[in-house]
């Protein structure tokens, strides 16, 4: 930012013009730590996906897991916590990367705050969702 | 800071490859194609596909409710809608959707990383290669599912 808070104009609803919003050195640090955090998640969700694809669409016989064959499946020991994580990383990735495209059209650092905050939320929500149901089917076979 | 990354393909930062007066027009800056390198328009397919992913896990979310409503309730879903040819060739297009998404992901993490950046149309061609194979088996597989 350049000029004293003093010198600047009346406010116009946007915290910073367009120019200086979309300069890259305002931009270092934070998206470079979203950027690894995006990095790490998908190369988990390259083993989750596909360990999920093959399991669920092309090892099971009609293509499709009926509800039988989905509970012997997520009552296995070792895919049950495989598919928690991936229901854990894929939201975060999901999110994590819409969050990137929203910050994408410019907004003020509170707005990008607020963004921030909402999607955390909705990600606490999308897993306990996840967890919940993982717990009925699991518990009520 | 210096300016050597604010049009490369392999800028780590948001929008990779997308010129700056582009990035300022919303959505309607990331469909234009004037003005992008490779990279910029591997960018923009990545933000398509993994939107209409995220929208397919929502809805594969909430879709997968109707196991805790009962093995009836499952069953006859997956009997009358999702076992039905138009549900397989949304699920080729999904299919095809993670598979851009994922290996363009590997492309913009090995370039991002300062790996393979000199091999770039090289590396588009291999996973373009993988892509296609992996589609075209799993198109056979879901075929073979059908009807």
């Amino acid at each position: 930012m350049t000029g004293r808070v003093d010198e600047l104009p009346e406010p116009t609803g946007r915290s910073l013009p367009l120019p200086e919003r979309w300069a890259p050195e305002q931009q270092e640090t934070i998206p470079g730590v979203s950027w690894a955090w995006q990095a790490i998640t998908g190369v988990l969700l390259l083993v989750l996906l596909t360990l999920h694809m093959i399991a669920n669409h092309f090892v099971v016989q009609g293509g499709l897991r009926d509800y039988q064959q989905v509970i012997d499946y997520i009552t296995n020991p070792v895919i049950l916590p495989l598919e928690t994580l991936f229901l854990v990383v894929v939201s975060w990735h999901g999110l994590l990367g819409l969050r990137a495209v929203i910050f994408d059209f410019g907004l003020s650092a509170r707005a990008e705050r607020i963004v921030t905050r909402v999607f955390v939320a909705i990600w606490v929500v999308t897993v306990i969702y996840g967890v919940t149901l993982l717990a009925i089917l699991v518990t009520h076979r | 800071m210096t300016d050597r990354a604010v049009t490369r393909d392999a800028d780590p930062r948001p929008s990779p490859g997308v010129p700056l007066s582009a990035r300022r027009r919303g959505v309607a800056g990331w469909v234009d194609v004037r003005g992008r390198r490779l990279g910029g328009v591997a960018f923009i397919l990545n933000r398509i596909t993994g939107l209409g992913v995220l929208f397919y896990l929502y809805l594969h979310l909430v879709v997968l409710s109707q196991l805790a409503v009962g093995p009836s309730a499952w069953d006859s879903l997956l009997k009358n809608w999702f076992l039905n040819p138009v549900f397989l060739v949304l699920d080729v297009v999904l299919l095809a959707g993670l598979l851009i998404h994922g290996l363009n992901g590997i492309r913009v993490a090995l370039v991002g990383l300062g790996l393979v950046v000199s091999r770039q149309k090289a590396l588009l061609g291999a996973f373009g290669t993988i892509g296609a194979i992996v589609l075209l088996i799993g198109t056979l597989m879901f075929i073979s599912h059908g009807g």
